[in-house]
């Protein structure tokens, strides 16, 4: 009996040691010793910031010989005079390139990049980086033979960062603007290139230089250059004149430049400048003595990556969209004497209706155009058509035969013109019922990431791919 | 005369082992020489027909899957903004968990110079779920794309992915071309 308790004695006492054992096992045993925790600064990224490279900006110039023909007409900046994308010249252009292809007028190679021209009446102005001189060149074309007339720039250093220039020069009859890929602005005199005034809106503003560099197309506003410079002030408006600062914004809920373009807009009885940064929208006055001041800003729509334009259309509602799967926005402005406010109305991914990763969508018989991002579902990179009263609802798509990248595409003479990735243009015939396709040819041997916006005036169409311009004669 | 050409026994022995080795050897050889010049078949992905669907990650026999990622250093662009490192609506380009799209943290950034990163594949923690490789291919050049690795591949008779894929991306390839890698194949196809 007394050996049996002592037995279990020794049972229960051992147990309780394992079962002990066990339990601070248990205590001490980590399943995540074998995890790390991913930190910031892994990456062992630099600091960042300004460059500490002093440009002087307009400081180069070289004139070649050459002459040009004066023409009438001109597409003087990012989406054309009325920032619609919408060309209303007279002049008849093709419905097709005829047997004989495409009139391709004349080529010329560029540094990698995605720059946009303007034509400004027989010239054609776009910047470009030459990486061999190290310089952002504002260059002058002849539109009728591409002979080269001169270049303003000045020496910047550029890494290739999926192309450099991406942005239009804004043309006048008396000055040309432009932002070059680290947010240096020039403004030179239009007829000969004489240098006025520039702008080191990183180093002044303390801007940071969006990914992939600049691309906000500069406007022109009248007398005034406006610019989203982010940084220290949201906006500034620059007498073009003497470059001296007119009103600057200020930036106290810390936004920055995105891609996008300023939009001038009038609603409510308010002509506004509406500008989609990272960090917001906002709507800041265009004239009158607050010119300048912010009329309404709303934070809903914060995206980290912003290349297209809002879209403002005549009842009040803005449509914003974005890439890299932020999908888009409706939000209705509404005006109450002198105040604004803002309403979002719809907001989705863009596998759920219209949504553009990187040109601004085309509003015409008060429908959108736009194609969709390669996240948008399984129209993915379709020409899309949608209602703005429900942007998730599609009117009509080109179809899955009919895929164009990224392409640019404007409208001209009641058709559009729509350029894919790989240089091919499209010529289709607008239409608010579906897709009516009337030709398509390469105009761009081999063409690579063709992204740049279209320009056309007096019937010649410039357009480019990552590192060839071409002029094609589209004139009847 | 006739005894000389009597083998005896320890001599008929020595003869048939000799035998038996040289057949043994030149039997391995026969097989070495073939294992070397034929040309077994292997499963394999056709990057340029996957949807990133995610069934390599959930299909595979073996566990992790023997899917990994791959990447094409010719292809990528080394961008700062990487759509297959970063989650949409990331806060901050850094290297913080909660930015990053991979689950297993499987993807190792690393600062070039201004404004180029590098994206290393860490092959033991990817687990073929494809959310880089869309991610990549959604927003970039596409040169994050899975490949069947065949060190891990047990290479089944009827591959479990190839049965569900979506693209059918999946089929058979000769073991002497295993890879279909981006940038080489690309050039193959083009050729």
């Amino acid at each position: 009996m007394e050996k049996r308790r002592t037995l279990n004695n020794v049972v229960v006492i051992s147990a309780g040691i394992v079962g002990l054992l066990f339990l601070l096992w248990w205590l001490w045993a980590d399943p995540t010793r074998d995890l790390a925790v991913s930190l910031p600064g892994a990456d062992n990224r630099g600091g960042g910031g300004a460059s500490g490279e002093e440009v002087k900006i307009g400081s180069l110039f070289q004139a070649f010989s050459g002459t040009h023909a004066a023409l009438t007409e001109t597409w003087p900046r990012f989406r054309g005079a009325d920032f619609d994308n919408i060309s209303k010249s007279p002049v008849s252009l093709k419905d097709q390139f005829g047997s004989e292809g495409p009139q391709v007028l004349w080529s010329v190679e560029l540094g990698e990049g995605h720059s946009g021209a303007a034509i400004y009446k027989g010239l054609v102005y776009l910047l470009d980086y030459d990486e061999a001189e190290r310089a952002d060149y504002l260059r002058c074309f002849s539109l009728l033979d591409g002979k080269e007339l001169w270049r303003r720039g000045y020496q910047v250093s550029i890494k290739r960062n999926h192309g450099m220039s991406r942005t239009i020069p804004a043309v006048t009859d008396e000055y040309i603007l432009t932002i070059g890929p680290r947010c240096h602005v020039m403004c030179v005199d239009r007829a000969t290139g004489d240098f006025r005034w520039g702008i080191d809106v990183e180093k002044e503003y303390q801007s940071e230089v969006p990914l992939w560099y600049t691309g906000q197309c500069p406007l022109i506003d009248g007398n005034l250059a406006v610019i989203a410079t982010g940084g220290n002030a949201l906006m500034i408006g620059v007498d073009l004149a003497t470059g001296q600062k007119v009103w600057e914004t200020p930036n106290p809920n810390g936004w920055k430049m995105s891609h996008s373009s300023v939009i001038p807009y009038t609603f409510g009885g308010r002509k506004m400048y509406v500008y989609c940064a990272v960090g917001g929208i906002v709507g800041i006055a265009a004239d009158g003595p607050d010119a300048g001041k912010v009329l309404w800003e709303s934070a809903a729509w914060n995206r980290s990556v912003i290349a297209p334009s809002p879209v403002c259309m005549p009842d009040g509602k803005i449509f914003l969209t974005a890439g890299y799967g932020a999908g888009s926005m409706m939000i209705q402005l509404k005006a109450a004497g002198d105040t604004f406010a803002v309403e979002v109305l719809k907001e989705y991914a863009p596998r759920d209706g219209l949504a553009c990763e990187q040109q601004t969508p085309l509003y015409w018989q008060g429908h959108l155009f736009g194609i969709l991002p390669k996240d948008g579902g399984t129209m993915r990179n379709q020409l899309v058509c949608y209602h703005p009263s429900d942007v998730t609802r599609v009117v009509w798509s080109s179809g899955p035969n009919k895929r164009f990248g990224l392409g640019p595409f404007f409208m001209a003479d009641n058709k559009i013109f729509l350029l894919n990735d790989d240089g091919t243009l499209y010529i289709l015939r607008p239409s608010v019922k579906g897709y009516e396709e009337l030709d398509h040819a390469q105009v761009v041997p081999d063409g690579q990431d063709a992204w740049a916006p279209l320009a056309i005036a007096d019937g010649y169409l410039v357009l480019r791919d990552a590192k060839t311009m071409v002029c094609i004669n589209l004139r009847k | 005369m006739d005894n000389d050409k009597v083998k005896s026994r320890r001599e008929f022995l020595q003869s048939g082992v000799r035998l038996s080795l040289a057949l043994a050897l030149g039997g391995i050889g026969g097989l070495a020489v073939s294992r070397l010049t034929g040309d077994d078949y292997v499963w394999q992905i056709d990057p340029f027909k996957c949807t990133q669907c995610g069934r390599c990650a959930t299909e595979c026999v073996m566990s992790p899957s023997a899917v990994k990622c791959i990447h094409a250093y010719d292809l990528c662009g080394y961008c700062d903004l990487c759509g297959g490192y970063f989650k949409p609506g990331y806060n901050a380009l850094s290297t913080a968990g909660e930015n990053q799209l991979c689950p297993t943290a499987a993807i190792e950034r690393k600062f070039i110079e201004e404004p180029y990163f590098e994206y290393v594949i860490n092959e033991e923690l990817c687990i073929g779920c494809a959310k880089c490789v869309k991610g990549c291919t959604s927003f970039g050049n596409g040169s994050l794309h899975l490949q069947i690795v065949h060190s891990l591949c047990v290479n089944c008779n009827e591959c479990s992915i190839a049965r569900v894929c979506p693209s059918e991306a999946i089929s058979r390839v000769k073991a002497s071309q295993a890879y279909r890698i981006k940038g080489g194949f690309t050039q193959e196809s083009a050729g």
